[in-house]
């Protein structure tokens, strides 16, 4: 990238199962407020801000006309992307690089626990001619996904319970987390099953929450306080919704999207290049496939690394430290905005129990959940 | 400033019932019309050809996803056969509630096609399936066939 821009400050609630005491706009202020203490300005410095949302997720119509006050945006430039965080963060980047603005805000919030009937809700994003008939639960589509991805990939199933000790562990340390827990590989393996080869604990559960995300021009991040990250590279892709054309296996959409993102930020070998990953883990295969997808290791060797310890914290490659969406919970548009967080506090040297040895590069990674095959990158550096 | 204070007892969270009782119909398009008219008065699949990609859509569409050309009219004939490309028995419905009997379903690749359908297989124990096997749709009578993914009661093995 031609303009440098960074990441100056960032606040969250944290994410718990429900959060009764709040609304979804107050998840959203506290969050803010968060962010611009850690940034050390004020909203009315704020040239542009960019809300991630959806209708159906937020609950109603024309939803971002709901966004502005409580980012401090009354009166500013604001647009939503119906998207993950890191399509939103991009927006973000856009802005500044075009020279739009020197300052840009990027939130991101989930409120799941607000949504009573959320299988209508994902039923509803199912083709109503080839899909929405046959009233399947979308776990199937996730299910199908990782069957195929297992069959030509050679992971297997118990590959993918790792991932559920690995990330709900991490998350016990994680202060920040819902969904920390001590579990063993057969306490996954034996939970009820949901859509084979899928069970019960293979499958994120729901969190409520906020990020939000304060950037700068280069020029900008000088007289401001605290600990800038860089935004080396940011990218997204989709594949297509189209059950009949879709790949089955490989996450291709991740892959582009990661593509990309390395080749602007000039990465040529990410394993070495990169020292971490916070990736999407919504489902226990994803973080096999997405990892295979970023490039982080060869085709079909994401199982075996796992199952020794690769990807753990103290690991090689320390992947989902605080315990991604397993353990943070699914946050829907928020995912990316969980992992970029998550990546920020390493690469500062603020992530506590869960600090990293070595942090100086990550790759942060969201997707958009079933049905869809959208993929968002980010490379971070400090 | 953030949250002074918060709320210390559950009850006293205030919240108010939404719905949302939208209504939508959703036309089918020109490929869609197409494809179901012909599944629903002769039993018989029809797909797309894309000649520049050297791609089949199944079902058919009037435009090719790689090169953008119009492909309407390219229809093709699709046998009634085609191969498990992946699957999964469903234990719970859409809204998360246990099913009392599991239902199979499957991707299904159809021959001489670079498409495929999203159904349930039946005439068969999830145990005996596999990526690979070889199934045929069963279709409704035709007095019963309405024109959508429903004339299709399941696929069962060849």
């Amino acid at each position: 990238m031609d303009k440098k821009v960074a990441i100056v400050g960032i606040g969250t609630t944290g994410f718990r199962a429900t959060t009764p005491d709040v609304s979804y706009r107050e998840l959203t202020y506290e969050a803010a407020t968060k962010a611009y203490l850690d940034a050390g300005i004020e909203p009315q410095e704020v040239g542009a801000f960019v809300a991630t949302s959806e209708d159906f997720l937020e609950g109603y119509s024309i939803s971002d006309e709901y966004s502005p006050d409580q980012l401090g945006a009354v009166l500013k430039s604001i647009h939503t992307v119906p998207g993950d965080f890191i399509q939103g963060l991009g927006n973000g980047v856009m802005l500044i690089m075009s020279g739009y603005a020197d300052i840009v805000v990027v939130q991101g919030m989930s409120k799941a626990s607000n949504m009573v009937t959320k299988g209508d809700l994902l039923t509803f994003a199912a083709d109503p001619f080839a899909w929405r008939p046959l009233q399947e639960s979308p776990h199937a589509i996730a299910a199908m996904e990782m069957n195929r991805f297992l069959y030509e990939s050679g992971n297997t199933i118990e590959q993918c319970a790792q991932v559920v000790v690995k990330n709900r562990r991490n998350a016990l340390l994680n202060p920040r987390a819902a969904l920390g827990a001590a579990l063993e590989l057969e306490d996954v393996l034996n939970a009820d099953p949901v859509a084979e080869p899928l069970c019960r604990l293979d499958i994120a559960q729901h969190a409520d929450g906020a990020v939000v995300c304060v950037l700068a021009s280069q020029e900008k991040v000088g007289s401001l306080k605290g600990n800038p990250i860089w935004v080396r590279d940011v990218s997204w892709a989709t594949e297509t919704n189209a059950l009949d054309s879709r790949t089955w296996g490989e996450a291709v959409y991740m892959q582009l999207a990661a593509e990309k993102a390395y080749r602007m930020a000039g990465i040529r070998t990410p394993a070495k290049e990169i020292d971490f990953a916070e990736l999407n883990d919504e489902y226990s295969y994803k973080e096999l496939q997405h990892i295979e997808a970023l490039g982080l290791c060869a085709w079909g060797e994401s199982g075996k690394l796992s199952e020794i310890g690769w990807s753990e914290r103290t690991g090689e490659f320390p992947v989902n430290t605080a315990g991604g969406c397993l353990g943070c919970g699914h946050l829907f548009e928020l995912d990316g905005g969980q992992k970029v967080l998550d990546a920020v506090l390493q690469l500062r040297g603020q992530a506590g129990e869960l600090q990293l040895k070595t942090a100086n590069t990550a790759v942060a990674a969201g997707w958009r959940g079933v049905p869809t095959t959208t993929g968002a990158v980010v490379v971070l550096g400090n | 400033m953030a949250l002074i204070e918060r709320l210390q007892n559950r009850p006293d969270a205030t919240y108010w019932p939404g719905k949302i009782p939208m209504t939508y119909i959703y036309t089918a398009g020109r490929a869609g019309e197409a494809f179901f008219k012909k599944l629903r008065d002769s039993g018989k699949f029809i797909g797309a050809r894309c000649e520049d990609c050297d791609l089949t859509y199944f079902p058919p569409r009037i435009f090719c996803e790689c090169c953008f050309n119009r492909i309407e009219g390219n229809w093709v004939n699709v046998k009634n056969r085609g191969v498990v490309h992946t699957l999964t028995i469903c234990h719970e419905t859409y809204d998360d509630k246990p099913k009392e009997t599991p239902s199979i379903v499957a991707f299904i690749r159809f021959e001489d096609t670079d498409g495929g359908m999203f159904h349930r297989l039946g005439d068969v124990d999830y145990e005996d399936c596999y990526i690979g096997m070889p199934v045929e749709a069963v279709l409704k009578p035709k007095t019963q066939r309405k024109g959508g993914i429903l004339d299709i009661k399941h696929f069962r093995p060849l």
